[in-house]
């Protein structure tokens, strides 16, 4: 888990810190540098098609893709964590009625849903995390549903309840800060999916719009380039795989932990 | 088994239904139409348009027409592809989809399955180890950078292969989408079979197996894999959903001529009814193959067929 996060750091502060300091920003032309392999003077890892540096827009990329993740990653944990707490809580009818739309969306075609989300309301970067965070949110509920409804019988509740608290200042008090581990666990599980889902779509073109870039616009053109600058996709599809690889494992060391 | 396909059933119908009426209304109320273009039509040709469309009534009426139509298996037509029906359009592509998404999850099986057994006979070992971490990584890459990888490995370097394009069908063109589109629910399979194993090692009937002397070989296939493929079993409906899904992103890269690339062309030209056909097409589908799923489940698993 600590290679896992150390990378995860180390991509987080490059995407953050380092395109300011590099001589060329991400859209600007470098006439005398098109396609340059990389350690040309001035583009340690070389340019794309039209001449823009490879460094600064895959940083910039990632810059995007992790923004757009992280706040679709957080309104799937409000949506999510709600949605169980509630179900988990009051349990009996209201609880099956609610898991019953859990299940009827999880039988859902994700991918053409958030797709279909894209067509009808343009393709801005706004819809496109909340789009995504809307359809993720389901395996979050699920299992603060169960460890809610774990919680509840725990002899510290009980006490609380039989001490006079109301069922908010339980919840508020008691339940919502022992979620907290698990919450966390499957945050950053639900993380790579948005981070995949987000690349796909803008690998299709149906995301995050130019002049703006992502990785997964950046595969795509990569993938156009291949047969002349095969740098150019193995570049940001290695900094894309390294973001979902290292985020994938600490998630799941993470879960086990908390599992366990 | 059949009071557990009817309960099934009685979940999946709303479900379609709920996915036909939301698109429906999404496409209703989003912005721009499919008439619009560079030039704005004049008023009477827009009138006309919509009349011949059907798109004047009333919304309820627009959309009993719709389910109508879509009983009889009509989508309507296309706007982009003028000269096709969706229905055209969905007759031609869905069986190279399928095919794709058919051999990549009998692949994916295959794979993901043996991985999940090798690795659980040998707990703990550094081939466990190994597998279960290429297996995290196959899960975690995703088939639009896989697939453009292998076509610059195997097609442009190596030149073994056929880079794009769909070749009548003819295997050589089918083995890297195939592949592309297989990994990633191959490293799911051989997690859950590995899992699936570790657990029923665990249990007593396996113990007493054991003990009266069947080989560790035998144990595995004949005791504990038929429980262990359970979870794998509850897994196959979100593998078709992810094959269908991925299969939109392979047929882009390898320009095959499936329902998938039809489906963003229309997304991208705002093609009202191709996408909404599509969606439609695709929600059955999965619900169907939830439905084909919890039967394998109930064969594997006596208790649930309750």
């Amino acid at each position: 888990m600590k290679p896992a996060l150390l990378i995860l750091a180390a991509i987080v502060l490059a995407a953050l810190f380092v395109p300011p300091l590099l001589p060329w920003s991400h859209d600007a032309i470098d006439w005398d540098a098109i396609r340059a392999a990389p350690l040309v003077p001035g583009h340690p890892l070389g340019t794309d098609g039209v001449g823009r540096d490879l460094l600064a827009r895959s940083l910039v990329g990632a810059r995007v893709t992790l923004a757009v993740a992280a706040a679709a990653a957080l309104v799937a944990l409000a949506i999510g964590v709600l949605w169980g707490a509630v179900a988990g809580w009051c349990g009996g009818r209201i609880d099956e009625a609610m898991m019953r739309v859990v299940d009827a969306l999880y039988a859902l075609p994700f991918m053409f849903v958030v797709i279909l989300l894209m067509v009808l309301f343009g393709r801005s970067i706004l819809l496109v995390f909340l789009g995504i965070g809307a359809v993720e949110w389901l395996t979050m509920a699920r299992v603060v549903r169960a460890e809610v409804m774990r919680l509840k019988q725990r002899p510290f509740v009980l006490a609380a309840e039989a001490a006079g608290a109301g069922p908010a200042r339980i919840v508020g008090a008691h339940i919502l800060p022992n979620l907290a581990g698990v919450a966390i666990a499957y945050l950053l599980l639900t993380v790579p999916q948005v981070v995949m889902v987000e690349s796909f779509l803008s690998f299709l073109g149906l995301g995050v719009q130019e002049p703006l870039t992502s990785l997964g616009i950046l595969v795509k053109e990569g993938a156009d380039e291949m047969d002349l600058a095969p740098h150019t996709l193995l570049l940001p599809g290695g900094l894309l795989v390294a973001i979902l690889v290292s985020l994938t494992i600490a998630g799941e060391r993470l879960r086990d932990r908390f599992a366990a | 088994m059949i009071p557990l396909l009817l309960r099934r059933l009685f979940t999946a119908i709303p479900t379609l239904f709920a996915v036909i009426l939301l698109s429906f209304l999404l496409m209703k109320v989003a912005p721009g139409g499919p008439f619009d273009g560079e030039r704005p039509l004049d008023p009477a040709t827009q009138a006309a348009l919509a009349r011949a469309y059907g798109l004047d009534l009333p919304l309820h009426e627009q959309f009993g027409r719709y389910l109508a139509r879509l009983a009889q298996g009509d989508f309507g037509p296309s706007l982009v592809y003028r000269d096709f029906t969706v229905t055209d359009l969905v007759a031609q592509g869905l069986p190279i989809s399928l095919t794709l998404g058919a051999l990549a999850l009998i692949l994916a099986l295959i794979l993901g399955v043996s991985a999940g057994l090798v690795a659980a006979s040998r707990p703990g070992r550094t081939v466990d180890e190994a597998l279960m971490l290429a297996a995290t990584l196959l899960t975690a890459l995703p088939s639009f950078v896989t697939g453009p990888i292998l076509v610059l490995v195997f097609g442009l370097a190596l030149g073994w292969l056929p880079v794009s394009g769909w070749g009548d069908g003819d295997p050589p063109h089918l083995v890297l989408p195939v592949i592309a589109l297989a990994l990633p629910v191959a490293g799911a399979i051989a997690k859950l079979t590995r899992a699936g194993l570790a657990t029923a090692l665990g249990q007593d009937h396996i113990r007493s197996a054991r003990a009266r002397g069947l080989s560790p070989t035998r144990v595995l296939l004949r005791h504990a894999l038929r429980p262990a493929l359970v979870p794998v079993a509850s897994y196959l409906g979100p593998a078709a959903a992810g094959l269908l899904t991925g299969a939109v992103v392979i047929e882009t890269v390898f320009a095959l001529p499936g329902l998938g690339r039809y489906f963003v062309q229309g997304a991208l030209n705002r093609d009202y009814p191709l996408v909404l056909g599509v969606v439609t097409l695709y929600a059955g589908l999965i619900v169907l193959f939830n439905l084909v799923a919890d039967l394998i489940y109930g064969w594997l698993d006596p208790r649930m067929r309750g």
